[in-house]
């Protein structure tokens, strides 16, 4: 009997496509671990909301896995198009109303089943204090502005008294600051 | 994947959205690529920390009146404090307060920079330049990180708003706080 090998994070899309389709051990553990965080991205992008991107998630790898299993996917090797393409049709079908939403749901997964590898990073809170601190009165608005309201930088600029592309280039600099005091870099 | 995407890109993306084809190029690119997507993730752990030390009162800053009744709508505890130039205002935060909101009246039409000037009854002071403000509104809204006011004893701050000019700093009003813990 052959010896399954262990699936390496390296191995391209491709070869992890294949290994899924022919059931190699650790071949779903890496599929979820290389692209269930991309779809989360996706889903807080597009949604706006951790739940409906936790939902996005279970969608999206369900729908994967099973294209995967059954050795359907056109191009292996267009792996990661064809997960993005799918991220794209479920966010629209989920737009389309929240009748629509909960039949997919209902269809692909459990709501409450937790999905590995999907797991938002979390940051030291007292650390994110301590550098939202050493910043610059507007940069500090600015960022509360745009990450606790979610506002465009049309929108901040107009409540702030800022211009729009001043407000970007607040932010971005405000991000730069906090990346470095958080040793992101 | 050898060119990797600018971080200013994705904090634009993330924010604002981009061009539909940039934005389709963008998601391609950060779909086949561990390391941008890495970055994105660092933004969205960023956004996620700073929302969570932001709503439990562990930060202090200036904010906008759509800001406010944001907080409002969501169903947030807010205690406002309106006080015009020259005046006193006695105040306190409850245990359930989840925000105090100080809101400064001032004349800021024609402003083109604003200082606010904190000081405490025990002589620290704290300024804080060039702060966002919207002239029309007539009025600077400062929120104080709650969870820090809540932990003081009975005591005085001042703030002091001050503009700031060619010819230097001119004040446009000064605004005394008596706080009693709730």
């Amino acid at each position: 009997m052959q010896q399954q090998r262990a699936l390496a994070p390296s191995e391209n899309d491709a070869a992890l496509a294949h290994a899924v389709a022919i059931g190699e051990a650790g071949a779903e553990a890496e599929l979820y671990r290389r692209f269930a965080p991309r779809v989360r991205l996706y889903g807080l992008r597009h949604l706006r909301d951790r739940h409906a991107a936790a939902d996005l998630v279970q969608q999206v790898m369900t729908m994967t896995l099973e294209r995967l299993r059954e050795n359907q996917l056109r191009d292996p090797a267009r792996l990661a198009s064809f997960i993005l393409g799918t991220c794209r049709m479920v966010v629209l079908d989920l737009r389309r109303g929240a009748a629509r939403r909960e039949a997919l749901l209902e269809q692909y997964a459990e709501r409450d089943e937790a999905v590995p590898g999907a797991e938002p990073r979390v940051l030291e809170a007292a650390r994110l204090a301590e550098c939202l601190g050493k910043l610059a009165e507007r940069e500090r608005s600015v960022l509360v502005l745009s990450f606790y309201a979610d506002k465009s930088a049309d929108e901040a600029g107009r409540e702030l008294g800022i211009a729009a592309g001043n407000v970007r280039v607040i932010r971005h600099r405000a991000l730069g600051k906090m990346r470095g005091c958080m040793g992101l870099e | 994947m050898k060119d990797h995407l600018e971080f200013n890109a994705l904090v634009d993306y993330w924010f604002d959205g981009l061009a539909p084809e940039r934005e389709r190029a963008l998601e391609q690119h950060f779909f086949a690529c561990a390391h941008c997507a890495g970055r994105l993730d660092e933004l969205a752990a960023l956004g996620a920390g700073i929302r969570a030390v932001f709503r439990a009162g562990a930060l202090g800053t200036v904010v906008s009146r759509g800001f406010v009744e944001g907080l409002k709508r969501e169903g947030l505890r807010l205690r406002e404090y309106r006080v015009a130039p020259g005046a006193s205002v006695d105040c306190t935060i409850a245990a359930a307060d989840d925000f105090v909101i100080s809101r400064l009246e001032a004349p800021l039409a024609g402003v083109e920079r604003v200082d606010l000037v904190w000081s405490s009854e025990r002589g620290e002071t704290h300024t804080f330049e060039d702060i966002p403000f919207d002239p029309a509104a007539g009025e600077v809204l400062f929120c104080p990180p709650a969870a820090k006011v809540k932990t003081l004893p009975a005591h005085t701050d001042r703030m002091r708003l001050l503009a700031v000019e060619a010819g230097g700093a001119r004040t446009l009003g000064e605004y005394t706080f008596v706080h009693t813990p709730g």
